[in-house]
């Protein structure tokens, strides 16, 4: 049944008067009644983080209270950031994902337009590289990366081998370098840059510009949507980030929020009100910038998807 | 309206091209001369950041992975090479259980977790966008509800699941007692903990599966159904025949990614289960972080992610096969 339309012009701009054409038959009922289920099912987490949120300690533990709050109170979050500097987790994650974002935006552009424009020896190699760079898992790398931080010479007391300090460890060097550039990046910048016409930037050559005023002046203007979407998917999945904050930090003031909720949930053992509000903290950046970001979102994972 | 937007955005190219270095290539090598060199010298120094970033942050651990999985090391005293001994003690642990690790019994729950995320899942994602590519109205509601999860943190996530599961006030048995159901503890019961950390991973994971599928369903051709419409062909007929070959490199794609993922659950193993009980939820690579961080060795934990990486290439080129040398993305 669900295959009825494929054919059917204007899924995208045009779909409204298509979709008022259409009689409202069983099969299509069913349809809206099974999507509206299942849409069901993917919010009512959400849902239920918020209203947890609201609850008292006592409405959450009694069996017997319903499942919306008795009166709507916003104190847990106010207590929850005393209970636990969640405020100074999120300002470190912020602080990070906005730092990804600009240095990803600079050098993967940088590096994804140069493979998409320019032909220069080993350029074809290089991208290859990046595109096998993006099929390693993170456990595979993550270990030894540990040991780069640790090791690094001359930081953290320690000396030109590595030894007798703690290197970046619980610096935000750690949280931060490894991170800068991303092979998703580069390879989706590449991507949108392969579309530009060839004359825009022959145009540019005659009137005398140089190549990196071609790159910065030129061509990227025209791919702001890349820009868009390099920023919104670098900035999530680095405010989504644990594993590696995790490892690499130690002390609370530089705890992202990720790790935070999950120290406060083991130091604390879970107290569901606190918990709630802050995983709501933590989560709803994320979702206002997807429902902002949306359309970007969806092109940026499709673009890696379909090409 | 957004996937659409890709392929308006690029009016000159349908996306099932292969071609998508044709422009470049052609571009290439057009001045070879002075002028081209300086051109060729701003190239280098263009992707000189970001590759001399993914030399170190990348190339090297790889290279230095492979090398640590035959030593012994833990990190203060230099690492010794011990040959094949990590890989034999895995075998062993499966036998004898020595220590806390359990590799064989986090390998066998990797695929069971793998094998039934993916392929459920990708089924549940087509559907979905089979269903959202039919025009109806409020498609974007339901499009926005569904992919959520993906973009919200999995450690946030998990602390949500690990609330609906609890046995006494969690949502689920909340809602199970309505019709009369008294439920198990569901994380800490050996039959439970599996499917449940399951559920959680399908339902995190659908929403990347239809974006994926449903961008790929807007790029087919229309011509093809009007055609096999006057041919007289039925809709199942056309759906088998037209649209589930033409989604074949889609399908390769989110079957590689979400394997990729798949394989490397961590994040919720560590809030929901930490792996228990009784082993019962571990992963790859939750053992991995248990030799490394808890054990301090780092040699075996090595082997261990060799053994991971291995893994998923191996079942990488089994579907490549399978697929019969479909594209992937380039």
């Amino acid at each position: 049944m669900a295959t009825t339309e494929l054919h059917k012009p204007g899924v995208g701009h045009t779909s409204r008067p298509v979709a008022q054409r259409k009689p409202l038959t069983v099969g299509r009922i069913a349809l809206y009644v099974t999507l509206s289920v299942i849409s069901l099912l993917m919010v009512v987490p959400f849902v239920w983080m918020v209203l947890t949120s609201l609850k008292t300690p006592v409405e959450i533990a009694s069996q017997d209270a319903g499942l919306l709050p008795e009166h709507w109170d916003f104190s847990n979050y106010s207590e929850a950031l005393t209970a636990a500097p969640f405020a100074t987790y999120a300002r470190n994650s912020f602080i990070i994902a906005t730092s990804h974002t600009l240095l990803n935006l600079v050098f993967a552009s940088m590096a994804g337009y140069a493979l998409a424009r320019i032909r220069f020896r080993g350029s074809e190699v290089i991208f290859y590289l990046f595109i096998a760079a993006l099929m390693i898992p993170t456990y595979t790398k993550v270990l030894p990366e540990f040991l780069i931080v640790r090791f690094m010479p001359l930081a953290g007391g320690n000396d030109l081998f590595g030894q007798g300090g703690s290197g970046w460890l619980d610096t935000w060097w750690a949280l931060i370098v490894p991170g800068a550039v991303t092979p998703f990046a580069v390879f989706l910048f590449r991507q949108f840059y392969l579309d530009l016409p060839v004359e825009l930037e022959e145009a540019a050559r005659l009137d005398g510009l140089g190549e990196f005023r071609i790159y910065a002046r030129i061509m990227t203007p025209q791919v702001k949507p890349a820009l868009i979407t390099v920023t919104l998917l670098t900035f999530e999945s680095s405010w989504n980030n644990f594993l590696w904050p995790l490892l690499v930090t130690r002390t609370d003031s530089l705890r992202v929020i990720q790790v935070g909720l999950s120290v406060f949930k083991t130091e604390n053992g879970p107290q569901w009100h606190f918990l709630m509000a802050g995983t709501t903290l933590a989560t709803l950046p994320m979702v206002i910038l997807f429902l902002i970001g949306q359309r970007y979102f969806v092109q940026g994972f499709a673009t890696a998807g379909l090409k | 309206m957004g996937a659409v937007s890709v392929l308006k955005a690029r009016p000159a190219r349908p996306p099932s091209l292969p071609g998508n270095t044709r422009p470049a290539k052609q571009r290439a090598g057009r001045t070879p001369t002075g002028p081209g060199r300086r051109r060729q010298r701003a190239g280098m120094l263009m992707v000189a950041p970001a590759l001399l970033h993914a030399a170190l942050w990348i190339g090297l651990p790889v290279v230095a992975s492979v090398f640590l999985a035959f030593t012994k090391y833990d990190v203060l005293t230099p690492p010794q090479f011990v040959g094949l001994d990590n890989f034999k003690e895995m075998l062993d642990d499966a036998v004898f259980r020595k220590s806390i690790v359990n590799t064989v019994k986090s390998i066998v729950n990797t695929v069971i977790y793998t094998f039934f995320t993916v392929p459920f899942g990708m089924m549940l994602g087509l559907l979905l966008a089979l269903a959202l590519h039919t025009g109806l109205k409020a498609r974007g509601i339901f499009r926005t509800a569904i992919f959520l999860p993906q973009v919200t943190a999995t450690v946030a996530i998990a602390l949500v699941w690990l609330w609906i599961y609890n046995p006494n006030n969690g949502l689920l048995n909340a809602l199970l007692s309505f019709v009369g159901i008294d439920g198990p503890a569901w994380l800490s019961s050996t039959t439970w903990a599996l499917p449940s950390v399951i559920l959680v991973g399908v339902w995190q994971g659908i929403g990347m599966k239809m974006l994926i599928y449903l961008a790929a369903l807007q790029s087919l051709p229309r011509e093809l159904y009007e055609a096999a419409s006057v041919d007289g062909a039925s809709k199942a007929r056309q759906f088998f025949s037209i649209t589930l070959p033409l989604l074949k490199p889609a399908t390769f794609f989110v079957l590689i990614t979400s394997m990729i993922t798949a394989f490397q659950a961590f994040d919720q193993i560590y809030i929901l289960t930490e792996g228990g009980p009784a082993n019962s939820t571990t992963m790859m690579t939750y053992e991995i972080y248990k030799s490394a961080f808890r054990e301090f060795r780092v040699g075996y934990a090595s082997a261990q992610s060799l053994v991971l990486f291995v893994l998923l290439m191996g079942f990488t080129l089994v579907n490549r096969r399978i697929m019969g040398g479909t594209r992937g993305h380039n």
